[in-house]
């Protein structure tokens, strides 16, 4: 890589507020090179624009001002602070003929991985955790268009993911802009894009962002893509006119209940046979709705908030086969039964938390959150108030972890109560409800 | 439990060098610099390929001079090719060179269904033998008339129009004045030929295998093709060329 601002140089930018050090480059794409900077004693990232990108995208740099001055949407935005122009003192060291300009960002954590390593299997990371980064996209999303923002080009080149807890990035926010106005610089990333986007009938906006957004939730939790079934065998050389088909002219769903001609090849597209039957039927209706109704009319796609509270209920219906061990998300049976779908075995119902906003199944590492005791409050995995945990020593043992900075009091079978105060465990299997502060939690048989 | 053991279903994306031996590139180390360049490349192939879990990155190369030969015959998976120098003298068969190409593009060997091949033709000379029975082979191939076509010249003396005629008829005039993957790239020192090495290996390998995302305004083709690198001043640029 050759890079425009040379490695060990200290420029004065108008508008760092300090000397920018660069420390090293990180990387290029299309749009620019993203380097390590230090600024103030701080370890920042500066994205430097290429001068084909500033020619090309006219608002690009009153994009970013407006984003810069509007703050993140939320913390799973890598949201640019700062833009930063030459001084006429530094032109000349840049090596580049127009100098252009860039933007100061936080460095993104190192156990933050590209969500492309989840989808090419190269990632260890488990099945609630990739719902849980789900619900944290959604999230992040219906925060963006809250604001009145688009996001413009979601695919999975700009998510990353922390495998442990399922938290994640949203990254390269330079063309974000408020809906409706400013073309903004791209279209989208091919295989993203909205059908009406991507046969230029419409400009990119949050009808097309939540299109997107099913679609990178889809292949975040299948690791397939939603249109690539049969119909894409028939194409030899897969290019732009064949993607433009696939995506544009002719999609179909590959579980389109009304239209089979695009189903999985039990060969080709085999990772999509195991994982899509691992879903609830609820949202796997909701995809259903992205692909089918809202495929072609982007007033009925999938809101982020119906996302949400879709993915918030799978994590709660979360059991473990007792044969296997595999996470379990389908709805019981009626008799509380279910059936185990990489192992086959039977998975009986087992303890729940009856909370006021529904059942939570009592597995480790399963949550209680606000929204459970609340329900008038939005769904939110940021604060867990209490988590089901085996016991240490006795791991058939489930407990209740008090996380909240309340004592609880724990009605025990025997009738007695005991105290349960902040970070200590109560053993399920002795307790009839939980008496917390915000509301009471019944362990159902 | 970690996720299912399956991953996401993937194309193989044949990306072929196409490399000029003759003698001429023994002169001023340019044989060097080609080898230097693509092994420089490597590295960022390599991490391209990991980003786009849906393309299966396989290398092979061809040499020119006498005659035409495999340089790297089985297509390779990226990461696990190591860059043999290629050494210098002979004519420039570079007719011959796409037969091969062409016989490698037919199906089979070549998969039914694939990403479009990239082709990289790199040439400081004039073609020695009969270069339009050559093209005429390749382009009767279907892979070969959907493949990315990218020629470098390398120096001065090499013949810009077989080179043109590789890439294909320019569709629009796009403004004269720049370069254009449309046209010849002119590597006239070593750092633009290491700069457009590393070009064709990583951006228009992204480009053919999951598109990045799309200005708008992009021309359209089989692949649109990405910006070309940008110029990087180099101390070296103000005095002229330092190796030929």
């Amino acid at each position: 890589m050759q890079w425009i601002l040379p490695p060990g140089a200290v420029f004065d930018f108008e508008g760092a507020g300090g000397p920018v050090e660069v420390v090293r480059g990180l990387g290029g794409g299309s749009q620019g090179q993203v380097y390590e900077v230090e600024v103030g004693g701080e370890r920042l990232a500066l994205k430097w624009f290429l001068p084909a990108c500033i020619a090309r995208d006219r608002t690009l740099e009153r994009r970013l001002g407006d984003c810069i001055r509007t703050t993140a949407p939320s913390e799973d935005f890598l949201w640019p602070l700062a833009l930063l122009h030459p001084t006429p003192a530094c032109t000349a060291r840049l090596r580049t003929r127009s100098p252009g300009f860039g933007y100061l960002m936080e460095l993104r954590p190192e156990a933050y991985v590209g969500a492309h390593e989840h989808l090419a299997g190269r990632l260890s990371i488990s099945l609630r955790n990739v719902l849980r980064a789900g619900f944290f996209l959604a999230d992040a999303f219906g925060a963006l268009h809250l604001r009145g923002l688009c996001y413009r080009d979601v695919s999975i080149g700009n998510l990353f993911l922390e495998p442990g807890s399922g938290r994640i990035l949203v990254c390269d926010n330079d063309n974000v802009g408020v809906n409706g106005q400013d073309p903004g610089g791209v279209l989208g990333t091919p295989g993203f894009m909205a059908p009406e986007v991507l046969l230029q009938q419409a400009r990119p906006g949050t009808a097309s962002d939540l299109f997107s957004l099913a679609v990178l939730l889809f292949r975040l939790l299948t690791r397939h893509d939603p249109l690539r079934g049969q119909m894409e065998l028939a194409i030899h050389c897969l290019d732009e006119p064949a993607r433009r088909r696939l995506y544009g002219e002719d999609p179909v769903f590959l579980f389109d209940p009304r239209d089979s001609r695009n189903r999985p090849d039990p060969i080709e597209h085999a990772a999509v046979l195991v994982t899509w039957p691992i879903y609830p039927r609820a949202l796997q209706a909701l995809f259903e709705q992205a692909f089918c109704a809202g495929l072609r009319d982007p007033g009925r796609r999938v809101r982020t908030g119906q996302w949400r509270s879709a993915l918030a209920r799978c994590l709660d219906a979360r059991r473990l086969c007792p044969a296997c061990g595999q996470e379990i998300f389908t709805e019981p049976a009626a008799d509380g039964t279910g059936v185990c779908w990489s192992c086959g075995s039977p998975v009986p119902a087992g303890l729940r938390l009856q909370t006021p906003a529904g059942p939570v199944h009592a597995a480790a590492e399963n949550e209680i959150h606000p929204h459970h005791v609340d329900p008038r409050r939005p769904e939110d995995l940021r604060t867990p108030l209490a988590r089901v945990e085996a016991h240490p020593r006795e791991p058939s043992l489930l407990g209740l972890r008090n996380l909240s900075p309340h004592r609880w009091s724990v009605e025990l079978t025997s009738g007695a109560r005991v105290a349960l105060e902040p970070g200590r465990t109560c053993n399920l299997t002795a307790a009839v409800r939980i008496h917390a502060p915000d509301g009471p939690i019944a362990v159902l048989r | 439990m970690p996720f299912p053991d399956v991953r996401l279903a993937s194309r193989p994306l044949h990306f072929l060098y196409l490399c000029d031996c003759s003698g001429s590139m023994a002169a001023q180390g340019k044989m060097q610099a080609l080898n230097e360049a693509i092994r420089e490349s490597l590295p960022g192939m390599v991490e391209v390929a990991r980003r786009n879990p849906e393309a299966r990155l396989l290398v092979r190369a061809i040499r020119f001079a006498d005659g035409a030969a495999w340089h790297v015959e089985r297509p390779t998976p990226v990461e696990e090719l190591t860059w043999q120098d290629l050494g210098a003298g002979g004519v420039t068969a570079m007719g011959e060179a796409l037969e091969l190409a062409a016989a490698a593009l037919r199906s089979p060997p070549m998969e039914a269904r694939a990403l479009p091949p990239v082709l990289v033709l790199i040439s400081d000379g004039q073609p020695t033998d009969d270069f339009d029975r050559g093209l005429r082979a390749l382009m009767g191939e279907p892979w070969g008339r959907k493949a990315v076509r990218l020629a470098i010249a390398m120096g001065h003396d090499a013949d810009q129009e077989v080179l043109q005629q590789f890439i294909g008829p320019l569709a629009s005039a796009p403004d004269a004045s720049g370069p254009s993957p449309a046209r010849p790239l002119q590597a006239g020192n070593a750092s633009a030929l290491a700069r457009y090495i590393q070009w064709a290996s990583t951006a228009v390998v992204g480009a053919a295998s999951m598109p990045a995302s799309r200005p708008a305004g992009m021309s359209s083709g089989h692949v649109p093709l990405p910006d070309l690198p940008p110029t990087v001043l180099d101390p070296a640029d103000d005095v002229g060329p330092l190796v030929w």
